[in-house]
């Protein structure tokens, strides 16, 4: 076992005693234990990382103030603006529309999501592993509203016999036969990537009358158009998560990726998008070397 | 990828603990280590399974990127109210944001270098003042294959193994073939509706409202099969039911995926017949266990 006098600041002391007591503690169920075995992947022990974040839609590090009222030009990244067809209306007719990236909140997601990562990450270090395997990660709400619980976990396992990878431990979502077919198929996981991506919809008049069907005083709105302002946020916000994700691939690919688009509507067409980018980065390490065409069967049961 | 090839030697030849200290090597060798003869092709992006990517594998093709096309498409106020006939505007609304959506997903595709769009999550929601359709899948070609042109790629829902199965028995997916169409159910009269007020009897007038929005709707995903010089329609997903928002419409949606017969003639799989002798609880190996 490693000497858990040099452990990471950030672990607590008693986590330290304990992981060096000896007997292995793992989130894997039996099948995907034995495949472990199998792949002389020695489970170390169960890590985890926590990180609590204040979340508030529109909190520090916003330019625009707590309406989510747009300054044009005025943010970084994707930003996109839609002018009024109509002339002066009135006060409160919308004379232009804007789709922009909240960065705000993609940095405090990387910064809570992170901070779980690099804690598990450091525990798993600790205890000597060289790798985490069947992490599984989620964020919840945390006492009431504005408080955002980050949460990363996996067993971490040591591989028999091998040397510790440079630069830390590697992290994958998979396990068991996943994990085994993934190695055999010529990659070697290298960590899990996630990225969130935010983009907010502040509707322009046209938008807004065709989401909400109003609006039909103000020049006849042609039937079954597109709604533009829409759909280009909804491709922007899948586009940046992408780009995100990419950023932090080098030149290693991202497999087994799960995209997951969420939509908050604030009414008027008004709405805040969300899309969550994961997946397990992974190297080549040996030249694909395919499969004879797998054999059909039939079952007879 | 013609000719039969000796079948795999499933699993048992496999090392796997060589196979996992060789990539714990390349690890330790750090960030640097890619190189040599493993750096083969750019990187990739995919939410295909190892299984999938396998099964791709095995018929010759391999997964380039993650990409996906929207469309929202608005639908005029008013046109869900009461009335007759189709509600037209609803049906053009929906193929146009398929089309749209469909159009997005293709340049995606190309521009990434794919040849085609394999596992495609298909969600259309249907509002009452727009809907919206979204395509997300993982873009594939056949190994190292150039770039082709966005018209010349095909979108498919079909999963990375069923996929393969299409193709090693000689056909080629087309694209997504998708149909919808939206009905009122008309009125009764006055009379009708008193006189059947106290009876457990069809209505007749939303029987036959369902039964016009199919024919139009298997009607439309066909026109496009076939314009897609498809030879048929495969996996087709149906649905039909009344508009939450409107419940004296009832609309009905098809899509599938088309196909044509890509080879000279149908190969023939012959799969073997097996009877599975496992207990019902999972195999657990325990000489593992103690390291043989």
């Amino acid at each position: 076992m490693t000497d858990v006098s040099d452990a990471a600041p950030d672990l607590p002391e008693a986590a330290g005693r304990r992981f060096a007591e000896g007997a292995f503690t793992s989130g894997l169920t039996v099948p995907d234990f034995a495949a472990c075995l199998q792949m002389g992947l020695e489970p170390v022990g169960f890590v985890q990382g926590f990180c609590v974040m204040q979340w508030q839609w529109y909190g520090m590090g916003s330019p625009f103030g707590p309406m989510g009222m747009p300054a044009r030009g005025a943010t970084t990244g994707y930003a996109e603006s839609w002018q009024c067809p109509h002339g002066y209306v009135s006060a409160e007719h919308r004379s232009w529309g804007q789709n922009y990236e909240q960065s705000w909140v993609e940095e405090a997601w990387a910064t809570g999501f992170t901070s779980a990562y690099q804690r598990m990450v450091e525990e798993a270090d600790t205890v000597g592993a060289h790798g985490v395997v069947g992490v599984v990660d989620a964020t919840a709400p945390l006492a009431g509203q504005g408080v955002l619980e980050f949460r990363v976990q996996g067993t971490a396992v040591r591989v028999a016999d091998g040397p510790a990878p440079a630069g830390g431990p590697w992290t994958t979502y998979l396990a068991g036969q996943r994990l085994a077919k993934l190695i055999e198929a010529g990659y070697a996981p290298v960590s899990i990537a996630a990225a969130v991506a935010s983009v907010r919809v502040w509707a322009s008049c046209i938008t807004a009358y065709l989401t909400e069907g109003t609006g039909q005083g103000w020049g006849r709105q042609p039937a079954g158009v597109e709604i533009e302002q829409a759909a280009s946020a909804h491709m922007a916000v899948r586009r940046i998560a992408r780009e995100h994700v990419r950023a932090q691939l080098g030149d290693d690919s991202l497999h087994g990726a799960s995209l997951s688009a969420s939509e908050r509507e604030m009414g008027e067409g008004d709405a805040e998008l969300q899309c969550v980018l994961r997946g397990n980065r992974v190297r080549r390490v040996k030249d694909f070397d395919p499969l004879a065409p797998p054999r059909p069967t039939v079952r007879l049961s | 990828m013609s000719g039969p090839r000796p079948l795999a030697d499933t699993g048992a030849a496999v090392d796997l603990k060589a196979e996992m200290l060789a990539a714990a090597e390349a690890l330790a060798g750090g960030p640097a280590s890619g190189g040599g003869a493993a750096r083969r092709g750019a990187a990739m992006t995919s939410d295909l399974s190892i299984d999938e990517e396998f099964a791709l594998h095995s018929v010759g093709w391999e997964p380039v990127e993650l990409v996906c096309g929207i469309s929202l498409v608005s639908v005029p106020p008013g046109v869900w109210t009461w009335g007759q006939g189709e509600i037209v505007q609803a049906s053009d609304a929906h193929a146009r944001a398929f089309a749209g959506a469909g159009q997005r997903i293709h340049r995606e595709c190309a521009k990434a270098g794919g040849h085609g769009v394999v596992g495609v999550h298909v969600e259309a929601v249907v509002q009452r003042n727009h809907v919206d359709v979204t395509l997300l899948g993982t873009a594939v070609r056949p190994v190292g294959a150039k770039k082709t042109a966005a018209d010349a790629v095909f979108v498919s829902d079909l999963s990375g193994r069923d996929f393969s199965l299409l193709m090693a028995s000689g056909w080629a997916p087309l694209g997504l073939a998708v149909g919808a169409s939206f009905v009122y159910a008309p009125r009764r009269s006055a009379g009708t509706a008193l006189k059947q007020s106290s009876q457990n009897i069809e209505l007749t007038n939303f029987t036959e409202a369902m039964y016009a929005a199919r024919e139009s709707a298997m009607e439309r995903m066909q026109e496009q099969a076939i314009a897609l010089r498809g030879t048929g329609v495969v996996e087709v997903k149906v649905a039909e039911g009344p508009m939450t928002f409107a419940h004296h419409a009832v609309g009905f949606t098809a899509y599938g995926t088309v196909v044509r017969l890509s080879a000279d003639a149908h190969r023939r799989l012959d799969p073997m017949v097996i009877v599975p002798l496992d207990d019902s609880t999972v195999a657990f190996d325990a000489t593992s266990l103690r390291g043989e």
